[in-house]
């Protein structure tokens, strides 16, 4: 193995010694494995040198420490739940999965899906989101050690929300998750991190929605301030399928969340949506890809960022409207609030359109609290914080509109509210 | 209740009012007239405290307290109301909850128990009827895509619930047609009273004949020119702003 980076023997040290305690995995697998690890030692951990990387500086993260650490004493805090029933819970060294799933859902860990022999998982597994352009996800996929397969079945409806919750331990920072979602079937999947202390998680979610299906994704960033937060949500769709995706981006010091679905069908519809709101030195970016690789589809963005204090933002959201995808359908929009003149945003689409026959709209602003409305406001006797965190509000709430699940709204504009509470302004 | 003593304040350094002295009891409505630039919507900006105003001299006092040293939202909560010429849209924020956390702020201020969320909803139908508003527009992001005359009608209707005992109304009959500006004559009306005190900006004389005011005052270059009982509004609007104008630059001109 053609080791060039530097810094690359912890990684390489934990991948032995995992891969020595593997010989119950299949061949596929632990060659997918190999090549991930050998890609991820290739390319090493993204430098503001990477054009992709330009405003998200990792370099804390390239010689593995927070990664491969254990955790701080005291860190065990139970993960974060919001709404829906728990289904899955990794926490410390193990994962556990808690039944009793919906009628016609399978939910399991990743290892007992090994050891069952369940359909399609090397079809899946290590193949939608890729280890070729994502050198975390390749680190991923070398290191995971368990993860959550989620596998609705042709038919199935699930509305209510399965949630996996990912807090602190060696597992949990490698979180793995697969979603199946066979021929005109639904689920709706949540995924909360959270945790206490400084650490790396680098989660990759891997979600096939085959023909006529539907996937509501969601995934809530909730880690500790001083943590490090890496995550690909990568998507393959079948044709007249649905998927959407919805990305809360709260805590974290760093937070780097590449976000994609490829449209491989005609007739597929897609959003990507998202709110993160971030104060003091936090840095939060989202980089999203679209590939409308054939026509007839459909693609919907709206991603809205409050920034206070230092708190940098960036977005990038890629469109790929490929020569055979005609009539497309993209829309494309980035808000941002600066609620401090020290806070900073950077947004750029970026769409690559090879078909001639296509709507694609892309939208980008960054303003301030208007201030006529905060006097309006405050002319009705609303003191100072209160219109503030009422207008905080107000700008935040078409994003939040785009979450689904009315119980899952709720709890995300309360921690909104809690987060531009006057106390905390 | 209002005592505005020799108040001079500008705007970017501009002078707009150049010594305003007015005041007004509780139990009477004073009419401000003028024409186009000559301070009537500077004066209620600084009256309300909006941002961008510079007071640079004189004084003003509402109900024994020093006005100018109080943040909006503290004069909003000792009873003053200002009705807004261009009402502000504001997305995403209901007219119900905007106007319950305006009641309940003040009701905080003022040692009350704060109005529950169905006491509220009985108050706000019970004023919103003789407006002619349709309830609806409580569940309508506050005052988006509102025509003109429903933003007026809706700050008349902000007032009613908020009971403020000095109303300021900056212009409310600007662009109004002779129904609307009917029914937001009767909502004035409606809350006059001896504790209450009203300040009509208007522009145009023909809001007078609805809402009857105790006293006129005509406003020119940043001064009260002229002052009388509503005969003035009439004199005004057979002879126009002119003759007003041309004698306030006069005295200008010879110091006084």
């Amino acid at each position: 193995m053609a080791a060039v980076m530097q810094h690359a023997s912890a990684y390489l040290e934990r991948f032995s010694s995992l891969q020595a305690g593997r010989d119950s995995e299949p061949n596929w697998l632990r060659e997918r494995r190999e090549l991930a690890m050998e890609r991820f030692l290739r390319m090493g951990v993204p430098t503001p040198r990477d054009e992709e990387y330009k405003y998200t500086d990792l370099r804390a993260l390239s010689d593995g420490r927070f990664l491969l650490s254990p955790d701080e004493p005291g860190g065990h805090a139970r993960p974060a739940h919001l709404a829906g029933q728990r289904i899955a819970a990794a926490c410390g060294d193990s994962l556990a999965v808690a039944g009793p799933a919906p009628p016609g859902i399978r939910v399991m860990s990743l290892s007992e899906a090994l050891v069952r022999g369940e359909p399609r998982l090397e079809d899946r597994l290590a193949s939608i989101a890729s280890i070729e352009r994502h050198a975390l996800c390749a680190l991923n996929t070398a290191l995971f050690e368990d993860g959550v397969v989620i596998v609705a079945e042709a038919g199935a409806d699930s509305r209510e929300p399965l949630h996996l919750e990912f807090g602190p331990g060696r597992v949990a920072r490698l979180a793995r998750v697969l979603i199946i979602a066979e021929r005109s079937s639904r689920v709706t999947v949540v995924e909360t991190y959270s945790g206490l202390g400084e650490y790396w998680r680098n989660a990759v979610t891997e979600i096939h929605v085959s023909e006529n299906a539907r996937v509501d994704h969601v995934r809530a960033q909730l880690e500790s301030p001083q943590a490090f937060h890496t995550g690909v949500v990568q998507a393959g769709q079948e044709r007249d399928s649905r998927m959407s995706s919805f990305s809360l981006s709260f805590g974290a010091r760093v937070a780097r969340n590449d976000i994609g679905t490829r449209l491989d069908g005609t007739g597929c519809d897609c959003s990507l949506d998202g709110l993160y709101a971030v104060r003091g030195h936090q840095l939060v970016d989202h980089h999203t890809g679209i590939d409308h690789a054939m026509p007839h589809c459909h693609s919907h963005q709206l991603y809205k960022g409050v920034l206070d204090g230092n708190a940098r933002g960036v977005f990038n959201g890629k469109i790929f409207v490929r020569r055979d995808a005609q009539k497309t359908d993209a829309v494309q929009s980035n808000k941002n609030l600066l609620l401090s003149d020290s806070a900073e945003v950077n947004t750029k689409p970026q769409l690559e359109i090879d078909a001639n026959d296509v709507r694609c709209t892309h939208g980008a602003t960054i303003g301030q609290l208007d201030a006529d409305a905060a006097f309006y406001l405050r002319s009705r006797g609303i003191g100072e914080a209160e219109a503030r965190k009422l207008l905080t509000y107000a700008f935040a709430t078409d994003a939040l509109a785009r979450v689904g699940v009315a119980s899952l709204r709720e709890r995300f504009e309360g921690l909104l509210l809690d987060r531009f509470a006057p106390e905390a302004a | 209740m209002l005592r505005i003593s020799n108040l001079h304040a500008s705007v970017d350094g501009k002078r707009i009012l150049r010594g305003i002295d007015l005041d007004v009891e509780a139990g009477t409505v004073h009419a401000v007239m003028g024409p186009n630039g000559s301070g009537k919507s500077t004066l209620a900006a600084v009256l309300a405290g909006r941002d961008g105003y510079s007071v640079d001299a004189g004084s003003v006092t509402f109900r024994g307290q020093d006005l100018l040293d109080m943040d909006p939202e503290i004069r909003a909560r000792e009873g003053l109301f200002l009705a807004f010429q261009y009402p502000v849209e504001i997305p995403g924020v209901s007219m119900m909850y905007f106007l319950r956390e305006a009641v309940n702020s003040i009701r905080r201020y003022r040692g009350l128990t704060e109005l529950a969320a169905g006491d509220f909803i009985r108050l706000a139908r019970q004023k919103i009827k003789p407006l002619g508003i349709d309830p609806g527009m409580l569940k309508r992001a506050v005052n988006e895509g509102f025509s003109g005359g429903e933003k007026k009608r809706c700050e008349v209707f902000q007032m009613s619930v908020l009971e403020p005992c000095l109303g300021i109304l900056d212009e409310t009959d600007s662009g109004l047609d002779i129904d609307a500006l009917k029914v937001v004559s009767e909502g004035v009306n409606g809350l006059r009273g001896p504790d209450r005190a009203f300040v009509v900006i208007t522009h145009y004389q023909r809001l007078l004949r609805y809402i009857v005011p105790d006293y006129v005052h005509v406003l020119a270059n940043g001064r009260i020119a002229q002052s009388g009982d509503r005969t003035l509004a009439l004199d005004l609007e057979r002879h126009g702003y002119r003759w007003i104008e041309e004698r306030s630059t006069a005295l200008a001109a010879a110091g006084a």
